[in-house]
């Protein structure tokens, strides 16, 4: 009997394998029981989830340079709204859509920035969530934390990494992090680095209605607490620290809104054993949910057409 | 108008007694007249000795006034547009006020209590000054307080005993409460910001930027040199360090030290001679969101420096921890190891205590230190003053201070030269 059984157990397997897993990111196929997908590394767990609840998660990216506080943004974001219970609140789904929200806190909360985002997108950290908003509807959002560096490289150099390309094709909105500080210092790359970055958006492939041009475009100032009149008019602050981008953006992006956000009150240098390193002097987030909240809005308005 | 009014009274009373004498002898009813003529000049007498002799009464009436509002928000009064302004409405309900009097009113009190100025008050004065003291500031008695550093709760044990530090603390008051929009407003109105002998030389050309949203001397979210509507009692913020200064100068005082604060907070208890007992909230061990405006606490804001009162340190100074960071007087990184000494392009100023927007309560016990450029003029940074008990006379303990200023002095250049060697 126990032989039968075991007989029919790997038959299952077998029969199982035979069919392709489709990665919900890259739509390639993998076997059922694989972690990341083969083809572009996101989590099969993604796919798993979405088939077996029935959910067809949104997409909404992070990108920027690197050192633009993409891990510490999305850190902060989903901490914020896991914590209060008033009109927007997020819920992770699946173990895995935590570990970013705890890195980023573990580490702030020792005043210490959270590590830097390693390229390999196998270790890139995933988040699916859910969303809840009073009186709308619950909305399912898939937000990756990827590397600025991969992201710059893939820019430069399209189908280097699959993954970034997949999920930007895919995404319903974007949160453009641009480094306050160093834009007001002059620092001209964050302007280039950002205009390739839309630029890339915008050359992506899609349906004429579903173009870059039609997506909502939240344009993030981060760092801000270290340029405080950045959070007086981020608008006037692009103008006259990035003209690059807002000429980009005022010709090739329908709709667009710039936003400062700030989550440490002043920053300091420690010596590491890797050389300096930046640490928060303490932890007053600002803003963080303003973006969010508007990509949210952009996306019912454009659903309600 | 209340002078006219008085004026036409005065006038109205005069006029009848006159006006009754004449009818009466004319009509020959001149004992009626008479009658009338002395009643008038009765309600004359009346009115003239309401208006006099009660100097104690005048000099109380502020002060009292001031002392038992429970809370400043029931009687203070906005300054918008179409009102008369602070310093109008002062001006007229106290334009016969004498000198002592307007600076206690002024919360300048420790001036008054000076020993060069204290001798020439009167007993009287010289008691209600004493007590306006005690009520605006609370004591921090002398003894030592350990500082420790930032990282104090990542080390382990060993390395966590080798970084802290015993420092000794003079007897202090220190202020109940963070310095209020209203209290910063007479600084303002009463031209601090030209009184250039209250700012550090160096500053000079900087306190001409020192200005609000319309470019009026002042703090930065000002507008026209006035405090928004219903923030009479909120903790004064967006300005900086230099003007925290300056302000403590023109009341008297000065800023508290780094370990002044820790001490006041702490509250440390000497029952082992190496390391006294101290706490990590000024209420005891465990945060409560229900006793500090933090984040989390169900304000986005500041709130008035009065409330969390259940929040009070061992001494009764209110929102030691939440609602705005304080300026110290000390360096940021004054406790740090050396391993572990964070760099900064300009070297900043020690901030205690959180704020309203400190996101965890890991940040904001008692002995956490952060930092800000002293230049920095931010949302949720405020201040409030201290004052050394030699700094002031002392009825009870006069002489006993007197013979004791020189061992403080002593003291404090020591401690000061301990501060400065640790930054």
């Amino acid at each position: 009997m126990r032989a039968n059984g075991m007989l029919e157990l790997d038959s299952y397997r077998l029969a199982a394998y035979t069919v392709p897993c489709p990665c919900y990111i890259c739509g390639g196929g993998n076997n059922y029981d694989a972690e990341l997908c083969r083809h572009c590394h996101a989590p099969m767990a993604l796919a798993h989830q979405a088939a077996s609840q029935k959910l067809h998660p949104r997409m909404l990216a992070a990108i920027g340079p690197s050192g633009a506080g993409k891990t510490v943004y999305l850190g902060m974001l989903s901490d914020l709204l896991s914590r209060q219970d008033e009109s927007l609140q997020l819920l992770a789904r699946g173990a895995f859509s935590i570990r970013l929200q705890q890195q980023t806190m573990a580490a702030l909360s020792q005043c210490e920035f959270p590590e830097k985002t390693p390229n390999e997108p196998d270790r890139w950290n995933w988040m699916h969530c859910q969303v809840l908003r009073k009186k709308k509807k619950a909305v399912e959002l898939i937000m990756p934390d990827l590397a600025g560096e991969s992201l710059l490289e893939e820019v430069d150099h399209p189908n280097t990494f699959p993954v970034i390309r997949a999920f930007l094709t895919k995404c319903a909105g974007v949160l453009v992090l641009i480094d306050a500080p160093r834009a007001e210092a002059g620092q001209s790359d964050e302007d280039f680095h950002t205009m390739k970055l839309i630029s890339y958006l915008c050359e992506l492939p899609a349906e004429r209605d579903n173009s870059w041009h039609n997506h909502p475009i939240a344009l993030v100032f981060t760092k801000a607490d270290q340029c405080e009149h950045c959070f007086d008019d981020p608008a006037a602050f692009a103008k006259r620290h990035t003209p690059g981008l807002v000429q980009q953006c005022r010709e090739r992006v329908k709709r667009h809104e710039y936003f400062a956000v700030g989550v440490a009150g002043a920053v300091g240098r420690r010596i590491h054993q890797h050389g300096r390193v930046h640490v928060p002097l303490r932890v007053e987030p600002r803003g963080i949910v303003e973006p969010f909240k508007w990509l949210l809005e952009e996306l019912d308005a454009k659903a309600s057409k | 108008m209340q002078q006219t009014l008085k004026h036409v009274l005065t006038s109205g009373w005069t006029a009848l007694a006159a006006l009754s004498l004449v009818v009466g002898w004319l009509t020959g009813y001149w004992t009626l007249g008479a009658g009338i003529a002395l009643t008038s000049l009765c309600m004359l007498g009346i009115r003239g000795a309401r208006k006099g002799p009660t100097t104690r009464a005048n000099l109380l009436a502020p002060f009292t006034r001031w002392l038992q509002t429970p809370s400043p928000s029931a009687g203070a009064q906005s300054v918008s547009e179409d009102e008369p302004t602070l310093e109008e409405t002062t001006q007229q309900q106290h334009g016969d006020d004498s000198l002592a009097q307007e600076m206690i009113r002024y919360g300048r009190v420790a001036l008054l209590l000076r020993p060069q100025i204290a001798a020439g008050l009167s007993p009287e004065e010289l008691k209600i000054a004493q007590e306006a003291l005690d009520d605006a500031m609370a004591i921090v008695p002398d003894g030592q307080v350990a500082m420790r550093p930032r990282c104090y709760d990542a080390l382990d044990e060993g390395t966590a005993d080798r970084t802290e530090r015993l420092v000794h603390v003079e007897g202090l008051f220190l202020d109940r409460c963070a310095v209020t929009n209203r209290q910063y407003y007479d600084f303002v109105a009463g031209g601090g910001y030209e009184q250039m002998s209250l700012w550090d030389e160096a500053i000079w050309p900087a306190v001409l930027t020192f200005v609000d949203r319309t470019g009026q001397p002042g703090p930065r979210f000002w507008s026209a040199g006035r405090f928004a509507k219903g923030q009479e009692d909120h903790p004064v913020v967006g300005l900086s360090w230099y003007e925290a200064c300056a302000y403590s100068r023109w009341v008297g005082k000065r800023l508290p030290t780094d370990a002044e604060w820790v001490k006041a907070a702490a509250w440390p208890v000497a029952v082992d001679r190496d390391r006294p007992l101290q706490r990590r909230f000024p209420w005891g061990d465990s945060m409560d969101r229900r006793l500090a405006n933090i984040w989390g606490s169900g304000h986005d804001g500041t709130v008035p420096v009065q409330s969390f009162r259940a929040g009070a340190s061992a001494s009764g100074a209110l929102q030691l921890v939440g609602n705005v960071w304080e300026w110290t007087s000390t360096s940021f990184g004054a406790w740090e190891p050396a391993a572990r000494k964070i760099e900064t392009d300009t070297p900043l100023k020690s901030i205690r205590g959180g704020a309203f927007d400190t996101y965890f309560e890991m940040q904001v016990h008692s002995q956490f230190q952060s930092g800000a450029q002293p230049l920095d003029r931010k949302h949720n940074i405020g201040f409030r003053c201290a004052l050394g008990f030699c700094d002031v006379v002392n009825q009870a303990a006069d002489g006993d201070c007197h013979a004791s200023e020189e061992k403080h002095e002593n003291k404090q250049t020591h401690g000061s030269q301990l501060e400065e060697a640790t930054a």
